[in-house]
């Protein structure tokens, strides 16, 4: 057996798990305040509204330009938190660990995670882990349970999206979907394709002081495409993207390279709003003086003209952009 | 016929010395027999024999009650079919005697809309010669009148809203009649009588001119004026026409050409051009600029004036960059008086391309125009007729022997095509992606649509909504069903699972022969070539270089290509490159003048991502561009291929490329020796384009062959939009000719995907028909 790699031994129960523990998990989460030998931990919530949400994450590769998925599985479940109007608080971890990981990479993951934590002001009050035999995880997969609280003023909900309503987006789209691609596929690094995965808290909260607030969330899975086919699907209305939604170079020449439209790619760290069109220009305002929203943009408009999501292409041209298929074959060609 | 034998006339004793009774018989006439001038026709005609009755318009058909004597009437019945007018097509359904028909005189009864529904929407016409008469006649009362119009000639199809084609039911119900043309639609003598958009300058539609600085607007002559001046500047001008807005400039001045080009983001597909009619037979000046055959000629002056490729002449004053690198132009003649009167002012060809947003369906509407089309445009000829549905002009093209359309629009559509099968219930057929068309089919009969567009705009799906719409409210039809294209990404696929009716998908290529083998007696079994760009098949791969054998319902793949991987799927319709890059590492060679620089493309190829595996002979003549001519990225479908096509001037000896079956028995032919040959660049290109094309008909001829050898059929056919390749197609006609097959190709639609509503309407009917 490596020592420097996970066995099963280190999900027996016994003293290797207690050291995994202690050692990797423990020690990165200190400041979460995780008290290991509870079966429970009490969390502290004052009055208000109580959210949870839930997710597990599985990215491949475990290490990306940009992030890894400890970073991920922080960003992923107190990102969510946000987009619905509340503050994150508290998570719980659990781990599934592949027999044979190295535990180095472990700890960098868990490390990265705790800083996640840390910089998103959420604590990790429980967790669990499990090993899984060899071949039968990728690596590692993460699970995270977020607690917040509402934050006041208004619930974003599609059921506020009304005709005329403004779409905005805080930064450039597909970053994310296109590092991870990159990596995953050992297609050799380009430095200059990085994911967005980070924490959108203080873009949330950036725009709940907006009356005219109708909808957020992060645009995962899908990317904004499917953002839009989900407004069209829950509103009944139609939704206009425009050709002002940034893409940077690099993944927009990888994106044409590789035959993908990175509307439909995922980011972890953007916001994806939708708001009353007299409030579009203070809300792009509040979002740019942000460190994470500087290059915020008009993103499209909610319209009733056409049921469908349509893409506004920049010489004029529009076309439809449908729903995912499982697996898209090409029509055209 | 469904004459009562026995009563009546054919009762009637013979041979007595009684006076000889005057007999009544009840006529009931389908066809073209609307908006052609066929009932003032009978009119006419019973005047001249003496025949008293009526005449009226019924949903579809014409009625007739003719009162005289036996022989006049035989007379009357003889003269109403070979006399009938130039437009009109009638047959008569049935002759029967009817017993107390008295009438003092002939007279047309008001229009019925209770019978039974055989329907037949007119078409768009040209203007006809009495019309162009009087345009130029300074005495008559239309006098260079844009909108001058009569039963012979004018828009249709355009301007109804629903039939009876009466003129409540078009779009010039807001256009009442002044005195003077009331009278001439009144008048069964006058050959306006129920002319439905008969108008005036006094009362009917005018033309408005507006300048992109929204200053004010002209009208009448002052606005013709203004548009000419534009023109004459250099400028370009929107000019609404029957079906739709075109773009015009001067035909013969480069820079316009590419102002034009540039504003359009249209920078290399060929625009038509129209001319001003001259000469005896009005082509006098298409033949300064191109050399036009007979057959050529009777299309381009035929009533639904076309657009005809027609072979340009290298010496011209027309400007090089109206179809750079290839051969042809597309030409056509002034339909409408008010393109006459343009064209005679301006003497000289204009550019008359679709005013539209690329692959959307030409604009209709005067705000959308001006909006839509703020940028591309100087200036706009407006009028206020309103155009109910778009119709593009239509394009053909001369190959093997016959012209051919290459898309069906103004003037031929709705195009009506019979099945051989009845239809057990109606249904729409919702076509393709690309090149959209969609049909209506009922009983035997099936109508197909004009071009719509690519389908992945919202403009084109809200005409095609429309027009689907409108088929049914015109003939009276409500489709129970519905049939698509197998492929679910396709627009029309989707659509279809929207509606509340059931659906049926059918096989792209399916359609394809289908509808090759319907257009001609439809008895197989049949060879059927179906080689286009790509289309979902049976095996979930992309088709596009199979042959199928069978008949409608029942086709089998019998022939393929080897297959290959495409680099960046959807993508590699507009770059070529990605098929010779496909060609290349399908074969384990590398490419060293790929764009891929840094190998990104062909990492991910090689994990297959987004890299289907396709058989499409349309991807070889891609690939065969970007090797022989260097040419990666294109801005409009088949431009290499159209490119190389052109560079074939003689024949060239082609490759004996192997065939062998695959494991499931279907016969292929692989490419990899072509492949040498078109990326030799020792070779001149022309060389290398020659043996490209015999190559690729020689593997049609030695497909047919083997399938010869192991099964019986009747007929090769030919379809898909790679056999708009005159080269080609004519090769390949030529070889299996000579090797004594017979060969049969689409005539009456287009061999590319405009075809598949039409065949998916045969493929429901012939899978009904076969159990």
């Amino acid at each position: 057996m490596e020592d420097d790699r996970i066995s099963l031994a280190h999900g027996n129960g016994g003293r290797f798990m207690r050291e995994l523990i202690e050692e990797v998990f423990a020690r990165h989460l200190v400041d979460s305040d995780l008290d290991v030998l509870a079966d429970a931990a009490p969390i502290a919530l004052d009055g208000g509204d109580v959210m949870i949400t839930t997710d597990g994450f599985t990215v491949q590769p475990l290490e990306f330009p940009g992030g890894d998925i400890g970073s991920l599985a922080v960003h992923g479940t107190t990102n969510d938190l946000a987009v619905a109007g509340a503050r994150p608080l508290y998570l719980t971890l659990n781990a599934f660990i592949e027999e044979g990981l190295e535990i180095e990479v472990l700890d960098r993951i868990v490390a990265s995670l705790a800083k996640a934590a840390r910089d998103a002001g959420v604590k990790v009050k429980a967790g669990d882990t499990k090993v899984l035999r060899r071949g039968e995880g990728g690596g590692l997969y993460l699970a995270t349970t977020g607690v917040g609280e509402r934050l006041p003023g208004v619930q974003p909900s599609l059921h506020r999206i009304e005709d005329g309503d403004v779409a905005i987006i805080s930064g450039s789209v597909g970053d994310h979907g296109t590092a991870v691609m990159l990596a995953r596929e050992e297609f050799g690094l380009r430095g200059d394709v990085v994911s967005d995965a980070g924490p959108v808290m203080e873009l949330t909260e950036a725009l709940m002081q907006f009356d005219g607030l109708r909808f957020m969330r992060d645009p995962t899975r899908g990317g904004i495409a499917s953002i839009a086919n989900e407004i069209v699907r829950a509103t009944g209305l139609g939704v206009r993207l425009e050709a002002t939604i940034p893409v940077k170079d690099p993944v927009q020449s990888v994106c044409d390279m590789l035959g993908y439209d990175p509307y439909y790619l995922a980011c972890e760290g953007r916001v994806f709003a939708v708001i009353a069109p007299d409030q579009v220009d203070a809300a792009l305002a509040a979002w740019r003086g942000l460190p994470t929203g500087r290059d915020a943009a008009r993103a499209g408009r909610i319209s009733s003209a056409t049921k469908r999501v349509v893409l506004e292409t920049p010489l004029g041209g529009e076309r439809f952009l449908e729903e995912l298929e499982d697996d898209p074959l090409p029509r055209i060609c | 016929m469904n004459g009562r034998a026995g009563d009546g006339l054919l009762a009637e004793p013979a041979g007595h010395a009684a006076p000889i009774k005057n007999s009544a018989l009840r006529f009931v006439l389908s066809g073209h027999v609307q908006g052609v001038g066929f009932r003032p026709f009978v009119y006419r005609l019973a005047q001249r024999h003496g025949v008293t009755g009526r005449v009226q318009n019924q949903l579809g058909q014409v009625e007739i009650i003719a009162v005289g004597r036996p022989e006049t009437l035989q007379q009357f019945q003889d003269e109403l079919i070979s006399n009938a007018p130039p437009l009109s097509r009638p047959t008569i359904d049935t002759i029967e005697p009817v017993d107390d028909a008295t009438f003092d005189q002939f007279e047309i009864a008001a229009s019925s809309g209770e019978a039974d529904a055989r329907i037949f929407v007119p078409h768009d016409y040209f203007m006809c010669d009495d019309c162009r008469e009087e345009l130029h006649d300074p005495d008559d009362r239309r006098f260079r009148y844009p909108f001058i119009n009569c039963t012979q000639c004018g828009p249709r199809y355009t301007l109804i809203e629903s039939l009876p084609y009466d003129r409540p039911n078009t779009t010039m119900a807001g256009f009442p009649l002044c005195d003077a043309c009331n009278r001439e639609y009144l008048d069964p003598a006058d050959r306006r009588f129920h002319a439905e958009p008969v108008a005036c300058p006094s009362c009917g539609p005018q033309l408005a001119f507006h300048d992109g600085d929204k200053s004010a607007t002209l009208l009448a002559e002052a606005a013709l004026s203004a548009a000419l001046e534009q023109l004459r500047d250099g400028h370009i001008v929107a000019v609404k026409g029957v079906g739709g807005y075109h773009l015009m400039c001067d035909a013969r001045d480069r820079r316009a050409v590419d102002v034009l080009r540039e504003r359009k983001h249209r920078p290399t597909k060929p625009l038509a051009v129209m001319f001003p009619l001259r000469g005896g037979d009005g082509l006098g000046s298409i033949r300064d600029y191109a050399d036009v055959s007979d057959q050529e000629a009777l299309l381009l002056s035929s009533p639904g004036r076309p657009i005809v490729l027609t072979t340009r002449k290298t010496r011209s004053d027309l400007a090089d960059n109206i179809a750079s690198g290839l051969d042809e132009i597309g030409a056509f003649l002034p339909y409408s008086p008010l393109h006459h009167l343009l064209l005679e002012e301006f003497a000289a060809p204009l550019v008359a391309t679709s005013a539209n947003i690329s692959g959307e369906p030409v604009l209709t509407e005067n705000p959308d125009v001006e909006d839509r089309l703020a940028r591309v445009a100087d200036a706009f000829l407006h009028h206020d007729r309103p155009i109910k549905r778009p119709a593009d002009d239509p394009v053909f093209r001369r190959i093997a022997g016959a012209m051919r359309p290459l898309r069906v629009g103004r003037g031929c559509a709705p195009l009506e095509l019979g099945l051989p099968w009845r239809q057990p219930q109606p249904l729409l057929a919702v076509g393709g992606h690309m090149k959209g068309t969609v049909a209506l089919s009922w009983d035997d009969r099936v109508i197909v649509s004009p071009h719509i567009g690519e389908m992945d705009s919202p403009r084109s799906l809200m005409v095609f909504e429309q027009v689907a719409a409108d088929l049914q409210r015109l003939y009276g039809v409500a489709a129970e069903r519905v049939v698509c294209d197998a492929h679910a990404g396709y627009t029309t696929h989707r659509w279809a699972r929207r509606q509340a009716l059931p659906v049926e998908t059918v096989w792209h290529h399916h359609a394809h022969a289908s509808a090759a083998v319907a257009e001609h007696d439809a008895a197989g079994p049949w060879l059927v070539f179906t080689w286009d760009g790509v289309g979902l098949g049976e095996d979930q791969t992309l088709w596009g270089g199979e042959a199928l054998l069978g008949k409608p319902g029942t086709w089998r793949r019998v022939c393929s290509l080897r297959p290959f991987w495409l680099p960046g799927g959807d993508r590699a319709g507009r770059e070529p490159w990605r098929s010779a890059a496909a060609l290349h590492w399908t074969s384990g060679r590398d490419w060293q003048h790929c764009p891929d620089h840094d190998g990104l493309a062909r990492r991910a190829w090689h994990k297959r991502m987004n890299s289907p595996q396709t058989s499409a002979a349309g991807r070889l003549f891609d690939a065969a561009a970007a090797l022989i001519l260097g040419v990666h990225r294109t801005s409009f479908e088949a431009e290499g291929p159209m490119l190389l096509e052109c560079l074939c001037q003689s024949p060239s000896e082609p490759l004996d490329l192997p065939v062998a079956k695959d494991a499931a028995g279907v016969w292929r032919s692989d490419w990899e020796p072509l492949l040498d040959v078109i990326s030799d660049a020792r070779c001149t290109r022309a060389s290398r384009a020659g043996v490209l094309h015999a190559t690729m008909a020689g593997i049609v001829l030695q497909q047919a062959q083997k399938v010869r050898d192991e099964h019986s059929f009747a007929h090769v056919a030919l379809c898909g939009g790679v056999f708009q390749n005159r080269a080609l197609t004519e090769q390949a006609v030529s070889l299996l000719q000579d090797d004594g097959f017979t060969v049969r190709l689409p005539e009456k639609l287009p061999c590319n995907d405009a075809a598949l509503s039409f065949g998916q309407a045969v493929e429901i009917a012939a899978r009904r028909s076969n159990g």
